[in-house]
């Protein structure tokens, strides 16, 4: 990577600022034009009234809008994330420790989806109008279209209570091993992959047929190059290119779809932090996550960009 | 009466229930034995004396005590203290604390003990108002406690059994430690082995533990109680199927809340029972008194309350229920019958004549519920029908239950007409319902202000229950509490432990593995 490349990706970060800032500003009004009162959550449904603005107070929820917003963006700028209301620690200690959890899900769902939904994808384009395509696509737009939660129920039932063969709910940290970790993990990821498999899935189909109809692609045969080799030498890794997009997206895609999967199968992660910070309206909590998630998106949008000069040489910065 | 669907499902329960006691009883009683539970939410906090969510309690009683606690029968009963004297003016109670009880740490509980968890309660306890009357505390010696209030008070053991806002006694050394910060160190049964914030709390055994060898054997939160389990789990499983499923696939032993018509896909599970805890809490509109229309026009608050239909509103949601026209339980020794004749009416000809003596002109009454529970949201869009019929010009505000328990705790949000469940004021007593009435938004009303007054100088039940029934039939007749149903908590556990009991707050102590 030379000198212009890490220029281009510095320009690019501090690019990333305005974005956060308007993420920070957005989140806080969002969060404060909810109604609900985080004092009330705190203090009890049987708290009376001066308890209540007691707690008000301490929390300094009794100051005006522009003053909390204020406070809150220089306590940004210092590096300070602020105090959950309801866990009591500040946010990013609450952000690092459930990070884990989300990250474990998000990765073993991508390694599900990426190769099961590339795989299918160019299966169905390399075997186009027959049964296998139809079969390829007709899961994939079941995938797309089945409610995640749905699903994630049905499969539970199926898995855990009626074969055993997985736990319904809970997660079981790496360090107590891979296999408890991978067991506990399998369920909520494979449901979480199931949607962006379907599309996946549908986009490789997609670029692998552009690419089939290519000219270079018809000279490989016109030489007698065997089809696999063809696809694989030849066709796969120009298909990879806006499958690489994809990918970016949908990493994104399902740390965002964590939040439901993580509810259903009650595994302690961001998704689930977020939930129910929200219910709470413990406002520091979910400015704070919303901020530093929308931090890891422009990292990952960053990242695929970098992938991408790696795919496709002809693609530069600058 | 009992409807039928709670006659066959608690049918089903209570004899399952039976055939499992009458099996366990025979097993000996062992210790160790892992428990796990599965709860709707995670506990949010450890420190007694802030906590009201039942999530946080249950797991709060195994780990702390207070001077006095809920009995089986709910009435105060003596715990740390080994009795209770009261001057014959009722402002002086004199607690003696039972000696050699140790705290999880090792050190011996003393009255300093006590003085200082009662000095930080008064800091940090939204429920500090409790003590507002208190003029003096003293520790004579160090198994002595001596509360002095400015102005009689009957009822103020009643008031310290509370678990809501738990009295707890915690080290002295602990006091200066802010509201949901505190060390959790106390003096119960259990204590915390591996406590992770919104995901699952460990308890396990305290072998320090010093039970109360002058009572027979546990007595609700009181009593004799002994920790046979080595461990207590409780997990956050939010969403009820999963709850379900991991008690059906042995994830969990224990697990709670199971919405009605779930619970049947538990069924023909021998291994599994069903127990149905009612009353758990009561169903209950709130008419707020400082809002027009309703406000200004008592005609109007009366033709609402008499479109309420128990058993429409309830079978709506597949709720398990019971009917009670009083705002206390049936275990409750204040339990009457002063609100029947208004009680049930669903009579929509009755709301038009109430309308029509009125002079109800159409002004708009908004009803605020929320989607969070059933019950609640299901009661309200049948009363919202109720209302249309009658002719009133009725507007339902769905919100979430954070933003209706805000609005109803202070009376914000524009409302008219909101649904709650009650739980503790109908079983613990009128001194519990306390705050809950203001809910209606008129704790300033005479009626409460004064009668309470008076409940609290008298030391003569009867006179306090008279006080009380007054009180109860004001807010009823007024309008201001329209009482729904009692209604059931459902829980399910598997055949691993035993000695599970029904009761308003789970408790796992005197309960032992097969």
């Amino acid at each position: 990577m030379n000198l212009r490349v890490l220029n281009r990706l510095a320009l690019r970060l501090a690019q990333a600022v305005p974005v956060l800032l308007v993420v920070a500003v957005v989140t806080f009004l969002l969060m404060h034009l909810l109604p609900g009162d985080p004092a009330v959550v705190i203090a009890g449904p049987e708290a009376g009234a001066e308890a209540i603005e007691r707690i008000r107070h301490q929390l300094g929820l009794d100051r005006s809008l522009p003053e909390q917003l204020l406070l809150w963006l220089a306590s940004l700028a210092r590096g300070d994330f602020g105090r959950s209301l309801m866990l009591n620690q500040p946010v990013l200690v609450a952000l690092g420790e459930r990070l884990p959890v989300t990250l474990s899900l998000t990765l073993v769902s991508f390694a599900i989806t990426v190769p099961v939904g590339v795989a299918l994808g160019v299966l169905a384009a390399r075997f186009r109008n027959t049964w296998l395509d139809s079969a390829v696509m007709f899961l994939a737009l079941v995938g797309v279209s089945v409610p995640s939660f749905w699903i994630a129920i049905l499969s539970v039932i199926l898995f855990s209570v009626i074969l055993g063969w997985l736990p319904a709910s809970g997660y079981v940290p790496l360090s107590d091993g891979l296999l408890p970790w991978l067991l506990a993990l399998l369920q909520p990821a494979a449901m979480l992959a199931l949607f962006q498999i379907g599309f996946l899935a549908r986009m490789a189909r997609s670029a692998t047929l552009d690419v089939l109809d290519q000219d270079y692609i018809r000279t490989a045969r016109a030489k007698g190059v065997s089809e696999w080799s063809t696809i694989a030498k030849h066709a796969f890794r120009n298909t990879l290119i806006p499958v690489v997009t994809a990918t970016g997206i949908i990493l994104s895609l399902l740390m965002g779809g964590s939040v439901v999967i993580e509810q259903v199968f009650a595994l302690p992660g961001v998704g689930r932090l977020i939930v129910q910070a929200i219910l709470t309206r413990d406002y520091p909590l979910v400015q704070g996550t919303l901020l530093a998630l929308a931090f890891l998106f422009v990292a990952i949008n960053l990242l695929v960009d970098v992938i991408y000069t790696w795919v496709d040489p002809r693609v530069r910065y600058g | 009466m009992t409807n039928r669907r709670q006659t066959l499902l608690c049918g089903t329960a209570i004899i399952a229930a039976a055939l499992t006691f009458a099996a366990g009883e025979a097993n000996a009683q062992k210790r160790g034995g892992n428990l796990t539970y599965a709860n709707v939410s995670a506990v949010g906090t450890m420190d007694p004396m802030v906590a009201n969510a039942v999530v946080d309690l249950e797991t709060i009683h195994h780990v702390y005590e207070g001077l006095v606690a809920m009995g089986e029968d709910y009435s105060a009963t003596p715990m740390l203290a080994s009795k209770v004297d009261i001057s014959p003016d009722g402002r002086v109670f004199t607690f003696s604390l039972r000696k050699g009880v140790k705290f999880s740490n090792g050190k011996e509980m003393t009255a300093t003990d006590v003085l200082a968890s009662f000095e930080r309660y008064k800091k940090v306890s939204p429920n500090a108002p409790a003590l507002a009357d208190v003029a003096a505390m003293e520790t004579p010696d160090p198994y002595t406690f001596i509360i002095k209030l400015n102005k009689p008070n009957s009822l103020f053991v009643e008031v310290m059994k509370t678990p809501t806002y738990s009295f707890s006694i915690t080290p002295a050394e602990l006091k200066d430690q802010p509201a949901r910060e505190l060390e959790i160190i106390g003096t119960g049964p259990y204590q915390v082995a591996e406590y992770r914030k919104d995901s699952h709390i460990l308890l396990k055994r305290n072998e320090g533990y010093t039970p109360d060898m002058s009572a027979k054997g546990p007595d609700g939160y009181a009593g004799k109680k002994t920790a046979y389990l080595d461990t207590i789990r409780y997990n956050s499983v939010p969403e009820a199927n999963t709850r379900i499923a991991a008690l059906q696939s042995g994830g969990a032993d224990f697990i709670a809340t199971i919405p009605g018509d779930i619970a049947k896909r538990l069924k023909g599970r021998t291994d599994i029972t069903v127990m149905s805890v009612i009353p758990f809490c009561q169903a209950t509109f709130m008419q707020h008194a400082k809002n027009p229309p309703l406000s200004t026009n008592r005609f109007l608050r009366q033709a609402i309350a008499s479109l309420v239909d128990a058993e429409e509103m309830m079978e709506a949601a597949g709720q398990v229920w019971d009917r009670n026209p009083s705002l206390m339980f049936k275990p409750s020794a204040y339990y009457s019958d002063v609100g029947a004749p208004f009680y049930d009416l669903h009579s929509v000809d009755k709301a038009k004549a109430l309308l029509k003596q009125g002079n109800y002109a159409g002004e708009k009454v908004v009803l605020e519920t929320n989607n969070n529970y059933a019950y609640m949201r299901d009661s309200s869009q049948v009363l919202v029908e109720q209302m249309k019929k009658a002719g009133i010009n009725v507007e339902l505000k769905m919100v979430d239950w954070t933003t209706n328990a805000g609005d109803m705790a202070r009376g914000t949000g524009g409302w008219n007409v909101t649904i709650t469940g009650l739980c503790s004021g109908p079983l613990l007593g009128p001194q519990q319902w306390r705050l809950s009435l203001a809910y209606s938004q008129n704790p300033d009303d005479p009626v409460v202000t004064e009668g309470y007054a008076k409940m609290f100088a008298t030391t003569d039940f009867a006179e306090r229950k008279r006080i009380w029934q007054g009180i109860e039939k004001y807010f009823i007749e007024e309008g201001y509490m329209m009482k729904v149903a009692d209604i059931a908590d459902l829980r399910g556990m598997n055949d691993k432990f035993v000695g599970i009991k029904p009761y308003y707050m789970q408790r796992f102590w005197d309960v032992w593995a097969k």
